[in-house]
């Protein structure tokens, strides 16, 4: 069985219990399958634990999740020594960091002392504390939810930490007849129950390995380049895609070329992927505000406009 | 997706109006060719059509139409109804003949029956096309445009009265163009058939097409804006031959000549057949008033003289001192006169006959028994003139105003001649001194002052216009009635009697046996020349036409040239003068400077024509680059071909489709990726060839995998998407 069928069937595991999503379903799997971490953004209720969870089960991984509140601290994520009394010594607690796919659910509710100390985490694949230095088991797979900046009492993100995360998604409602067919769905048993995993854990890292190996031609390093460097350049950006946005984009495009049975990245895995792994990095001016552009909006204008390469570079 | 070809229903409409326009194709030929049956022939259209509509396979409509054409054969030729005994071996018969009359090469011994299968194969041949137009290429619109100049062409030149049948085509045509129109778009827009769908266009298109008949059948009509050109052409072509007016006539002889000019159309008819030593130029008469346009006779002139068979003849030309010679002439087209030699002596053949020579024109007419007779075959005992060299150096011009009075007709010039004809004689002939020279160097003048042999695009001068004139300033170009009459009128103006002649030239050497020669003398050689007069020698033969080689053939004899001892030293003088005029140096210099001179010369000359070689080279450049997405794929179709699995060649074919979409129109964005492009090409086109192409290029190309592309497979998609960009 190759990978594609291998992850098509993780998919297909996955709409089982989550209905009408599967682009957000293949996007989350590019971004564990490339060693990134996905920021999904969106109101409550569209389904965004269900689908970590689907996901976990699929994978047959260790699931946690963080409910981030304003009073959270950075040991509730990543864990504390405590003293043992009886052999006179500090025993660490590992915080539910410590697993394979989290669900660091509004993110932007708690303070930014324990935003990052999560950000570190996601960044390192280890935590330290009090000079120890522990590996985070592996696969290691951060789903962080938030709810869209405009509502009152959070704590937006710095620009330097959104850049940690290889994808933004947001969910979007389903239409009125996949949210019927949740409706329906609803009334029997709770389907993610019965979900079992169809693949395990070490295929996965089989599969994050193979990632790695997926072609990545010249003319699309060049492209990928090409479209980060307008990001820089357009005159409503603040603060355009950094060079750690190009990697992304180029690892994001090898997992979704790997997803789709190939073993090369073509132009359309890079103009699919660039809007969620540009759409966080970013920055407008507040005259894009005025405007009412987007960064989704910035990210389509330089696809259209940046010439794909469709011939070898000469000399090749 | 169904296709729309698989609408039985509109197919079948589509097949009966094909049914109908073919029938008006049918009915023009059975009406004119007085063919009767038409029902019949109409029965196997309509079968022909039925199978192919039903698609029977071949071998299955095949034998069938063959078994109906045989029926027919047999019903129409024999009067049996059933294939009996009799009727299958009139067929074996007829076949017989027709076999051995086809193998022998004797085309008018095939039966009637032959032509009938003939024209039965060129029906069914018309319903495969017609079928092939219409339910492959969904495209009759050639047909259509076709059938109607056929029947306009009828119309006008025969017979036939298409008033009524132009109408019918135009309705059918129209349907038919309008619904194959509506299947393409459907095919193309990949829209299901649905009648619904279908009736949305359909019934307009029929609504429209009986509106535009209506209205066109009430609505007054013009008068036609030309003059029906039949009687235009014919009272040209009934006078063709050389020396009629027109646009373009047909070559051959002709009595005619009032008005010269135009085109001509090349015609191998046959006119003698002559067995004679050597090629000789056959005079029929002569003609002595230029009018501007043309010859014409002086009336009432000259006297006539009356031989009989073997009498001694007396032209104006002398027979020459050797031995005679015979010419038998048999003729192929009926003329009530002779054609003969120069230096003829008598005329003989098996019927006793009256030859009447006229000095008028120096034609000898043919008479029986008071009436006129065309001769079929004839014996010419002539020998060539030959002329004194020594006396034709002594021709001096002033002896040309001593000749009496009888000449006079011989200068005639129109009093419209323009002075620039005059002065070109003057000046081509400033450096001659005898008459003959002069004669000669005008008789040379042609061929190497530009001027150029053509038979084609040759224009008749308008009213104000001379012929001569613009021959010999304006085209430069024409033929021999252009040459000879230049000649004789530039000769008249320095007073040297000429007059123009007409008759044939050598003809084609079909046969040479024993020192006599066969030449056929077909329309092709009517000719015309010049005959000019010799003060104390007589008249001689001229041939300024380009190409033509008639005065060698009647050249004077150096030899037997009777001269006095003195004389030599006086004639090779200015021979001799002519090379020591010139030293080396100067010779030296002027070849080098002459080069120069010449190009320049040459390209003032002809700086019209240069331009307008120019324009149209870049005309035609600028045309066939704007339609290059028309032809320049065909090329690379093949190109591609010769390249064998090599994916360098893959690659650079795939970049040429690119470009070749572009230029149908189909552009790509910058951002757009191939993938996305292709799938809108298939979509556009109904077909999935490009995104499979673009497939296997992105694998070469990003995938860095050139070797896994099966060049020889793809080459199919990619030469059929060129194909439809091209089509």
């Amino acid at each position: 069985m190759n990978a594609k069928e291998r992850l098509e069937k993780v998919i297909d595991n996955i709409e089982k219990v989550i209905i009408g999503k599967r682009n957000i379903a293949e996007l989350s799997i590019v971004a564990m399958l490339s060693h990134g971490h996905v920021l999904l953004e969106d109101v409550p209720g569209v389904g965004k634990t269900m689908l970590v969870r689907a996901l976990a089960k699929s994978v047959g991984a260790d699931f946690k999740r963080i409910q981030f509140t304003p009073d959270l601290l950075p040991s509730d994520v990543i864990g504390v020594s405590i003293y043992n009394p009886k052999d006179m010594e500090f025993h660490f607690r590992p915080g539910p960091i410590m697993g394979n796919i989290i669900l660091a659910d509004e993110i932007n509710r708690t303070s930014p002392k324990t935003q990052s100390s999560l950000l570190e985490a996601m960044e390192e694949a280890s935590v330290t504390i009090d000079g120890v230095t522990m590996q985070i088991p592996k696969p290691f797979f951060v789903m962080a939810t938030q709810n869209p900046i405009e509502y009152e009492g959070t704590y937006p993100l710095p620009e330097a930490q959104l850049d940690r995360f290889l994808l933004k998604i947001k969910m979007g409602y389903p239409t009125p007849k996949e949210e019927m067919e949740v409706l329906n769905r609803a009334q029997s048993a709770a389907p993610i129950e019965e979900l079992t995993s169809v693949i395990s854990l070490n295929e996965l890292l089989e599969l994050q390995k193979q990632v790695k190996t997926i072609k990545v031609d010249e003319t699309i390093r060049s492209y990928i380049v090409d479209l980060s460097r307008q990001t820089r350049q357009d005159a409503y950006v603040y603060l355009g895609v950094s060079p750690r946005g190009s990697i992304a984009l180029m690892k994001a495009s090898q997992a979704y070329a790997l997803l789709k049975g190939r073993d090369y990245v073509t132009p359309d895995d890079v103009q699919y992927l660039a809007k969620f792994v540009f759409g966080h990095r970013i920055m407008l001016r507040s005259e894009a505000r005025y405007d009412g552009i987007t960064a989704e909006e910035i990210t389509e204008r330089i696809l259209a406009k940046t010439r794909v390469p469709v011939q070898r570079l000469v000399g090749q | 997706m169904t296709s729309i070809r698989k609408n039985k229903l509109f197919m079948a409409v589509l097949y009966v109006l094909v049914f109908f326009m073919l029938a008006e194709w049918l009915t023009p030929v059975i009406v004119l060719t007085e063919t009767g049956h038409k029902a019949l022939f109409l029965i196997f259209i309509a079968v022909g059509l039925w199978m192919a509509f039903l698609r029977v396979p071949w071998w299955f409509s095949g034998p069938i139409k063959i078994l109906y054409i045989l029926w027919f054969i047999i019903y129409v030729y024999t009067g049996n109804v059933f294939f009996t005994g009799e009727a299958i071996s009139f067929l074996r018969t007829d076949f017989g003949m027709n076999f051995s009359a086809l193998t022998s090469q004797n085309w008018a011994q095939t039966t009637d029956v032959f032509r009938t299968v003939l024209f039965f194969v060129l029906l069914w041949m018309a319903i495969y096309l017609i079928h092939y137009w219409v339910s492959f290429r969904l495209s009759i619109f050639l047909f259509y445009l076709l059938t109607v100049v056929f029947i306009a062409v009828l119309d006008t030149f025969s017979p036939y009265s298409g008033e009524t049948a132009i109408v019918r085509i135009m309705v059918i045509g129209l349907l038919l163009a309008g619904l194959l129109h509506l299947a393409r778009w459907m095919e193309g827009h990949r829209i299901l058939e649905r009648t619904d769908k279908m009736a949305m266009f359909a019934v307009p298109l029929v609504l429209l097409v009986a509106l535009s008949t209506a209205l066109a059948l009430y609505l007054p009509k013009a008068g036609p804006i030309w003059p029906d050109p039949v009687p235009f052409i014919t009272s040209f072509s009934g006078q063709g031959g050389v020396g009629s007016g027109g646009s373009v006539g047909r070559i051959g002889y002709g009595v005619d000549d009032s008005r010269l000019g135009g085109s001509f159309i090349g015609d191998d008819t046959a006119v003698f057949q002559v067995e004679v030593s050597e090629g000789q130029y056959w005079k029929v008469e002569s003609k002595d008033v230029y009018t501007t346009k043309g010859w014409e006779l002086t009336e009432n002139i000259g006297e006539s003289f009356i031989y009989g068979n073997s009498e001694t003849v007396d032209t104006d030309f002398e027979s020459g001192e050797e031995e005679l010679e015979s010419a038998f002439l048999s003729m192929e087209q009926g003329f009530p006169f002779v054609l003969y030699p120069y230096g003829t002596q008598s005329f003989s053949m098996e019927d006793s006959l009256d030859y009447q020579y006229s000095t008028a024109d120096q034609r000898f007419e043919t008479y029986q028994n008071g009436q006129e007779f065309e001769p079929e075959a004839y014996e010419i005992s002539f020998t060539e003139p030959s002329y004194s060299l020594a006396a034709l150096r002594e021709t001096n011009p002033e002896e040309l105003a001593e000749l009496p009075a009888e000449f006079g007709r011989f200068l005639q010039l129109p009093e419209e001649l323009p002075d620039r004809v005059r002065d070109l004689a003057a000046e081509v002939t400033e450096s001659s001194d005898t008459v003959y020279d002069k004669t000669r160097a005008i008789e040379r003048y042609f061929s190497i002052a530009g001027f150029e042999y053509s038979q084609s695009d040759i224009p008749v001068p308008e009213a104000d216009q001379d012929y001569v004139d613009q021959f010999l300033f304006d085209t430069k170009r024409g033929y021999c009635d252009n040459f000879s009459t230049s000649m004789v009128v530039m000769l008249r103006s320095l007073d040297i009697p000429a007059r123009w002649v007409k008759g044939f030239n050598e003809g084609e050497l079909i046969n040479s046996e024993g020192g006599t020669d066969v030449y056929q003398v077909t329309n092709n050689n009517a000719h015309s020349w010049v005959e000019a007069y010799m003060p104390g020698v007589g008249w001689m033969l001229f041939e300024p036409t380009i190409g033509f080689t008639g005065s060698s053939s009647i050249d004077f004899d150096l030899e037997l040239d009777p001269t006095d001892p003195e004389q030599p030293d006086q004639q090779e003088q200015p021979i001799a003068e002519q090379p020591g005029s010139a030293d080396d140096e100067e010779a030296a210099a002027a070849s080098g400077s002459s080069f120069w001179n010449r190009s320049i010369d040459f390209i003032s000359d002809n700086r019209w024509k240069l331009i307008w070689a120019f324009v149209g080279i870049a005309l035609l450049g600028t045309i066939l680059f704007k339609i290059r997405h028309k032809w320049m794929p065909k090329l690379l179709v093949s190109y591609y071909r010769m390249g064998r699995g090599r994916s360098v060649r893959f690659e650079k074919a795939y970049l040429r489709l690119l470009k070749q979409l572009e230029l149908y129109g189909i552009h790509r964005r910058p951002g757009q990726t191939l993938k996305s492009y292709a799938a809108y090409i298939d979509s556009f086109f109904g077909t999935r060839e490009m995104s499979e192409l673009t497939e296997a290029y992105e694998r070469t190309v990003y995938g860095g995998d050139a070797e896994s592309v099966d060049w020889h497979e793809l080459r199919e998609s990619r030469e059929n998407l060129i194909n439809r960009t091209s089509g």
